[in-house]
């Protein structure tokens, strides 16, 4: 500090003593300064003689600006909320990350996307334990490191998918694009844990080439890295008999270390990798099927195949679908044979009828009058299918037979054969038509079946209330076929007893609760358990005065208010009202404050209404302009034991916010003077050690 | 017949169960709000490189589902790609599904795998 001249003696020489605090002046003595700021540490002695030193903790990564001497009442308690919400963060990702073995730097930036996550309030409604593990599998992904998801829910004992749930969403929120995890990066990992000693790293760079093998032969894509990895480090010690993991990895480990002469179990393997046994025997039959399990050890370690193998679930799929193709072929071929077959037959009859005598007479007339029944008869059970109309040609053959003693009809034979020829005719290009349905539609022909489907649709949406009383329309509904369904009285019986049977837990349960709440009534304990209301409707009112009495119609207000007082508020000349004690008050007030503030213009009563009130609660009047205006500063808010209540006022509070702007300072200003009139004994008693509120300047 | 109208003829069979078992039913306001579809590539597809270059459209997470997710948001509906080139298609109607296939099929063609041996 630069020395000074003195101002009553025009002295320079100065003495400054920093344990005092004091600067003096040597030639006239006059004190120029008292009370320096220091940067000393104090002591002071506690009860039972401790002493302790005097000041407070400030974190390094706390809020930024520091905290107001005297402390920031209200901005104290909202910005500590916050510090607490992130110093728990910390501590619990310092935790997980030490059990995962990550670097000081990776947790940093597993703080970081905490620290984000908070303040985008995406921790609301979710478990922190979630939310950091998120975080950090968020950096694992990142900076690459060999860490599983299931690690992670090892570690917490959650399920996997919710902890994906909420790292995908993390991840969507921050815009943070989590590269695709690669295989190769867990082998080193699952090397390790599987013990290779001194030739760890060269089973690790053959499992590595086996994986990028596998890489080339589609099996990686569309399944867990762990399981390709696991199968590479454990091969069996000579031949290609392997055993195969659902997912890549295990199964190049297995292999290489196979390779390598190294002796490990797949029950070693499955340990370390988290797969199942079905899943790495598939895995390694798979590898079999590809060619590179035809190379011997040193070929492979030398040669690099070129030809690249389709993923094996897709062979599988296209070996399904020619096994399905040549199905239908043969069921073609034999529906031609047989449609031969009936042709002959046919033929046959016919022959066969005009070789037989013709009827003359009054049987010809019998005749005539049985045909058009014959029609009707033949061509119905011909329509079908061409298995029953087989059936139905024989019967048919059989009715002529027996008619031709009587008729004389040749002619309507001859028209009824071609029609039945016909029918058959028309059975097989439809089958060949569905046939073609199958198989095709590879195309985008796909717009053409589409658009019938399109056609149809706006026809039915007229169509689609016929019935607007919510008859059940039961056309096209078999009433046999539901009848099948419904179980008759032995089936009920067993199905109630099995159903009892498994669910008995359950119904004890529930008995036992009914039980216990009955006896609760009884002896008048009962607790209703606390139910979730809806959000009660917010009162609409005009002005002020409306707004109080609609408040007190609806709610049931305590005897400690005096309601004039209330009636009164309104006008500006009110009679100076009995300060009614504080307690049960409070509530309902806050309350009228916050109808108050959607009244709007109440901004000039207030004023004039604060005076009657006690200092609490001009206090949160105070305090909801203070909030509108520091943005930032509102997390959680106001006073003591309102904290909780004042959540749900802030934003009934905000609303207004932007109408009455310019209202606020003036009536803080006055408010503040007014408080600083009246000394409530409670009010700082409830503020304790925060300090003097009055002292503070906005 | 439609699918649509197949849906509703299930719910009314269901519904005449019902009475039958002798609840009293009123069937009415029947919409079909989800249609699920599936359809096949004849090609594979290399999900990596169909991820990367649709972000962040499409979501590939293997550790938790073996298939891409493809939302498309103007049509509300999602594609489900598998690497064999299966997709399965959920979306409100069945014009969204169809659109949905028309959408993607040129984005799964690019990142193909050809057809060896």
């Amino acid at each position: 500090m630069s020395s000074r001249v003195c101002r009553t003696c025009g002295g320079s020489d100065i003495d400054v003593d920093q344990a005092r605090g004091s600067a003096v002046c040597t030639g006239c003595g006059s004190v120029l300064e008292d009370n320096i700021i220091v940067s000393e540490v104090q002591f002071v002695e506690g009860s039972g003689g401790v002493s302790s030193a005097v000041g407070q903790f400030v974190s390094a990564d706390g809020p930024v600006k520091a905290p107001l001497l005297g402390s920031g009442f209200h901005t104290g308690v909202g910005k500590e909320s916050r510090a607490q919400t992130l110093q728990n963060g910390k501590r619990q990702i310092q935790q997980l990350g030490s059990q995962l073995q990550l670097n000081q730097h990776c947790l940093d930036t597993a703080f970081n996307f905490f620290k984000l996550v908070v303040s985008k309030h995406l921790t609301r409604g979710r478990r922190t334990e979630h939310v950091i593990a998120a975080c950090l599998y968020l950096v694992c992904r990142t900076e690459g490191t060999p860490h599983m998801l299931l690690d992670l829910s090892d570690l917490l004992q959650v399920n996997v998918y919710i902890l994906g749930k909420t790292f995908l969403l993390l991840a969507r929120e921050l815009c943070i694009n989590a590269p695709a995890i690669d295989p190769c990066l867990y082998i080193p990992r699952f090397a390790h844990m599987l013990e290779f000693g001194d030739k760890n790293h060269e089973v690790s760079m053959t499992a590595l080439r086996l994986v990028q093998r596998m890489k080339r032969d589609w099996m990686h894509t569309g399944r867990r890295p762990s399981g390709l990895c696991g199968a590479g480090k454990v091969v069996t010690m000579a031949t290609a008999t392997f055993m195969w993991l659902m997912t890549v990895p295990p199964p190049a480990l297995l292999v290489a270390a196979r390779m390598h002469k190294f002796r490990r179990s797949v029950k070693d393997v499955i340990g370390v990798v988290k797969v199942c046994q079905t899943t790495l025997r598939k895995r390694l039959t798979e590898f079999e099927d590809t060619p590179t399990s035809q190379l011997t050890i040193d070929e492979f370690m030398r040669v690099d195949l070129e030809q690249e193998c389709d993923p094996p679930s897709f062979t599988a799929g296209q070996h399904k679908v020619k096994m399905q193709q040549l199905e239908q072929e043969l069921a073609r071929k034999l529906d031609e044979v047989e449609g031969e077959i009936s042709c002959y037959k046919e033929e046959i009859e016919t022959e066969l009828e005009k070789s037989r005598p013709k009827l003359r007479g009054i049987y010809a007339a019998y005749a005539k009058e049985m045909d058009p029944e014959d029609e009707d008869v033949l061509s119905s059970p011909s329509d079908p299918e061409d298995k029953e109309g087989d059936d139905a040609d024989l019967q048919a053959a059989a009715q002529r037979l027996t008619q031709d003693f009587l008729c004389q009809v040749i002619q309507e034979e001859g028209g009824r054969a071609p029609q039945e020829v016909e029918t058959e005719g028309a059975g097989l290009p439809a089958q060949g038509a569905s046939l073609a349905s199958i198989l095709g539609n590879a195309s985008l022909g796909l717009q053409e079946s589409f658009h019938t489907f399109n056609l149809p649709e706006p026809d039915q949406n007229p169509d689609e209330d016929p019935s607007p009383s919510g008859e059940l329309d039961l056309e096209g509904i078999d009433d046999q076929e539901i009848d099948k369904y419904i179980l008759n009285e032995k089936e009920v019986e067993v199905k109630t007893e099995l159903w009892t049977k498994q669910n008995a837990d359950y119904l004890k349960e529930q008995k036992e609760k009914e039980e216990r709440i009955t006896k609760e009534k009884e002896q008048g304990t009962y607790k209703e358990k606390k139910k979730k209301y809806k959000k009660r409707e917010q009162i609409e009112a005009a002005t002020a005065g409306e707004a109080i009495e609609k408040m007190l119609e609806r709610k049931k207000i305590s005897s400690k208010i005096n309601y004039d007082v209330l009636r009164d508020l309104n006008q500006p000349a009110g009679s100076p009202a009995s300060e009614p004690p504080g307690g049960a008050a409070a509530a309902p007030r806050k309350r009228l404050s916050r109808r108050r503030r959607k009244a709007g213009d109440a901004n000039a009563e207030l004023s004039a209404g604060a005076t009657m009130m006690t200092k609490r609660f001009r206090r949160l009047i105070s305090s909801t302009p203070r909030k509108k205006k520091a943005a930032p500063q509102v997390e959680t808010a106001v006073v003591t034991e309102t904290a909780s209540e004042a959540v749900p006022e802030a934003p009934p509070a905000a609303v207004p916010g932007p109408a009455p702007a310019e209202a606020p300072p003036p009536v803080e200003t006055e408010e503040e003077e007014e408080a600083a009139e009246e000394d409530c004994v409670s009010a700082l008693r409830l503020v304790g050690d925060y300090g003097c509120e009055e002292e503070e300047v906005f | 017949m439609d699918c649509c109208e197949e849906a509703k003829l299930g719910a009314r069979r269901l519904a005449r169960c019902l009475q039958k078992l002798g609840f009293k039913v009123r069937f009415s306001a029947f919409r079909v709000v989800n249609v699920l579809a599936v359809c096949s590539m004849p090609f594979a597809v290399h999900l990596v490189d169909f991820t990367k270059n649709n972000r962040p459209i499409a979501s590939y997470e293997p550790e938790l589902h073996p298939a891409a997710t493809y939302r498309i948001k103007n049509l509300k509906a999602t594609v489900q790609v598998f690497s064999t080139g299966s997709l399965t298609v959920t979306g409100p109607n069945v014009q969204s599904v169809a659109s949905a296939v028309e959408h993607i099929y040129p984005l799964l063609y690019e990142c193909q795998k050809p057809r060896c041996k």
